[in-house]
């Protein structure tokens, strides 16, 4: 068993939460021991980045403080904009000690532990998609998703800036195919898996956002996925929720089920509908997992 | 080495579009520009592109490889050769293709234009025969912007602007705010009200194409994050984007988690949120809408208001705060070229 400190960030304890319900029935599957931090906040998803950065760097440092102070040596996200921004502010404390010793000293002043630069922050999806993690991800998968076409969506935050995340080439990632075949099902390939969902800009700008999201949906149809995974509770949330709105700007009925990655592995995994929780879905699953139990 | 590539041909007096096959042989040194001189001088003559210095620095040979924006003269064909590889060359996206790899700059040139990319008002005599200092510090905020060399590849990727056409985009952007954050110019507060208009800072959607792809470093998606910090700090904050980038600041400091449910009547306000009930009335159903009461309050939510006032009280607001670690890049790389080097003198 590996000991994480487990981030879930907002999402998965709010409109989320069936990905952090199959997060965590999943995890002890896939040799995941995980510790969540209760003391933290909002990694700021961007925003506060834009709006107060400064504060979006102390807010990051102090998650990842409470991480370092858990003993483990990987910090676990869920979420791509919750692995962004605090690689970001890590990567920005790690290589500045100037920084860190201001951070540290406002840190220690309102009471939180300080900062060390020793936690490493991973998604779930890269503690799956390598070495032990996928060895560990065929034999849970026990029951397979046979006969399923899954298109893989990557969200821009797992990917791009490479130089901040780096785990898999940006242009050219295979995490996700690699854990769609060792659950046994078949990765779908499709021009836009690499772009945007448009979620960050969805209140602000819908119309520019649907612009993008339109994108994998109506291509993961037309090369006859059954379901699009993510990694991102953030591209979920757009894909799955404002389906609908598509559908009426484009009178054509979608359909097109968006799983979350611990929910593709939960299934082959066999994990319950009280773990997985489709019903919280707005596009109905409930068919696809029938069809596999057929 | 044999070098192979395809290229998308575009011939705009038939309207033709066609992949074509090249193969060439060329020194292991080439760069996809050399490959694309030597199939101009050998073997087709009227294949079309732009190109100039050679050396990365007039930004003229923006174009496509596999997909992706690229420098020509700053790609290698030595490793791709040898992987067996034959790329797939095309025009930058974007922007309207003239011929072949050629693209019509106006609609990039028109955008930045609108930026009014020049000190304002203009040259100043300083005050008793003395000089203008801007400090370090100043120029640090804004040394990647200075950096572009305006060829097009942030653009021909940014995923808002496939979207919206209109969208300034990040070259633009990047460019406003080498001039928001030039402690010479006197227009800022000016130039931030421009630059939240419709299709501005607030449109993007944070893909991080445009990060990725430069081949300057100027990254501009830091370069609009630094923008709509600088418009926060000014009080500019009328855009849906600046309120709903300030909500989950309020939702930090007061509740330590995103107070999900009261985002959109905070960022839409309340009369066009109404428009959305029957929406949110289906993702309520579905438990898609947190109860905002009682509210989901983070364990020791006291330190991270504290932290709010403290770090206001130093006062890094606006772009002062992005810590882009430029200096800790060049240390990392650095230090992985010398362990590179040394490994190589073994």
């Amino acid at each position: 068993m590996t000991r994480v400190a487990y981030y879930k960030g907002c999402l998965a304890s709010l409109s989320a939460k069936e990905l952090d319900t199959s997060t965590q029935a999943l995890a002890p599957q896939l040799g995941l021991e995980l510790e969540e931090l209760e003391a933290v906040t909002c990694c700021g998803a961007g925003d506060i980045h834009e709006a107060e950065p400064d504060y979006y760097l102390h807010l990051n440092a102090r998650i990842l403080a409470y991480g370092e102070e858990t003993g483990a040596d990987t910090l676990m996200t869920i979420c791509n904009v919750c692995t962004l921004n605090l690689r970001q502010a890590n990567w920005q404390l790690r290589n500045d000690e100037a920084l860190r010793e201001r951070v540290n000293a406002n840190l220690e002043a309102v009471g939180a532990p300080s900062y060390g630069g020793t936690v490493e922050v991973k998604h779930l999806l890269w503690l799956i998609a390598e070495g032990e993690g996928l060895e560990l991800l065929r034999q849970a998968a026990h029951k397979g998703l046979k006969g399923l076409r899954i298109a893989p969506f990557y969200g821009c935050q797992i990917l791009r800036p490479s130089k901040l995340l780096g785990f898999e080439d940006p242009d050219r990632p295979s995490s996700l195919e690699r854990i769609i075949e060792a659950c046994g099902g078949e990765a779908v390939d499709y021009p836009s898996k690499l772009k945007c969902c448009g979620f960050p800009i969805i209140q602000a700008r819908e119309e520019v956002a649907l612009g993008e999201l339109i994108q994998p949906i109506e291509q993961a149809l037309e090369a006859g996925a059954h379901a699009i995974v993510t990694p991102c509770p953030l591209c979920h949330l757009s894909l799955d929720a404002w389906q609908s709105k598509l559908e009426k700007s484009t009178g054509r009925s979608l359909g097109m089920p968006i799983l979350h990655l611990a929910q593709l592995i939960g299934v082959a995994a066999g994990l319950d509908e009280s773990e997985l929780k489709f019903k919280r879905h707005i596009v109905p699953v409930a068919p696809l997992v029938e069809q596999l139990s057929v | 080495m044999d070098v192979a590539v395809k290229i998308w041909r575009y011939d705009p007096a038939t309207g033709e579009r066609a992949l074509r096959d090249y193969e060439v042989d060329a020194p292991e040194w080439v760069t996809l520009l050399d490959v694309l001189d030597l199939i101009k001088d050998r073997v087709d003559g009227t294949l079309s592109f732009r190109k100039s210095c050679r050396m990365m620095i007039c930004g003229s040979c923006g174009m496509r490889m596999d997909g992706a924006a690229v420098l020509a003269c700053k790609t290698r064909m030595a490793e791709i050769v040898e992987a067996g590889h034959v790329p797939v060359i095309s025009a930058m996206g974007n922007l309207p293709v003239v011929k072949d790899l050629v693209v019509d700059m106006d609609p990039f040139w028109q955008k930045m234009r609108a930026m009014q990319p020049w000190l304002q008002p203009g040259y100043l005599e300083a005050p008793e025969g003395k000089e203008f200092h801007v400090s370090q510090a100043q120029t640090n905020v804004i040394n990647k912007e200075a950096l572009c060399i305006n060829c097009g590849c942030c653009v021909s990727e940014c995923n808002s602007m496939e979207s919206d056409p209109e969208f300034l985009g990040p070259a633009a952007l990047a460019k406003g705010m080498r001039f928001v954050g030039d402690a010479r110019d006197q227009a800022t507060v000016e130039r931030l009200e421009r630059y939240n208009d419709e299709h501005g800072i607030w449109d993007c959607t944070r893909c991080y194409f445009c990060q990725e792809r430069c081949p300057k470093g100027v990254d501009p998606r830091d370069a609009i994050a630094k923008l709509g910090a600088e418009s926060i700090r000014h009080g500019i904050d009328r855009d849906m984007g600046a309120k709903h980038a300030k909500w989950f600041v309020t939702s930090a400091k007061t509740t330590g988690w995103l107070r999900e449910t009261e985002l959109v009547p905070k960022t839409q306000g309340i009369a066009r949120s109404i428009k959305e009930i029957p929406f949110a009335m289906r993702l309520l159903k579905h438990g898609k809408v947190p109860p905002p009461f009682p509210p989901h309050v983070a364990k020791d939510v006291q330190e991270s208001r504290a932290l709010y006032e403290l770090v206001k009280q130093q006062g890094r607001d606006g772009a002062a705060g992005i810590v882009q670690g430029e200096k800790a890049l060049s240390r990392i790389e650095f230090i992985e070229e010398l362990a590179q080097r040394e490994e190589e003198a073994e």
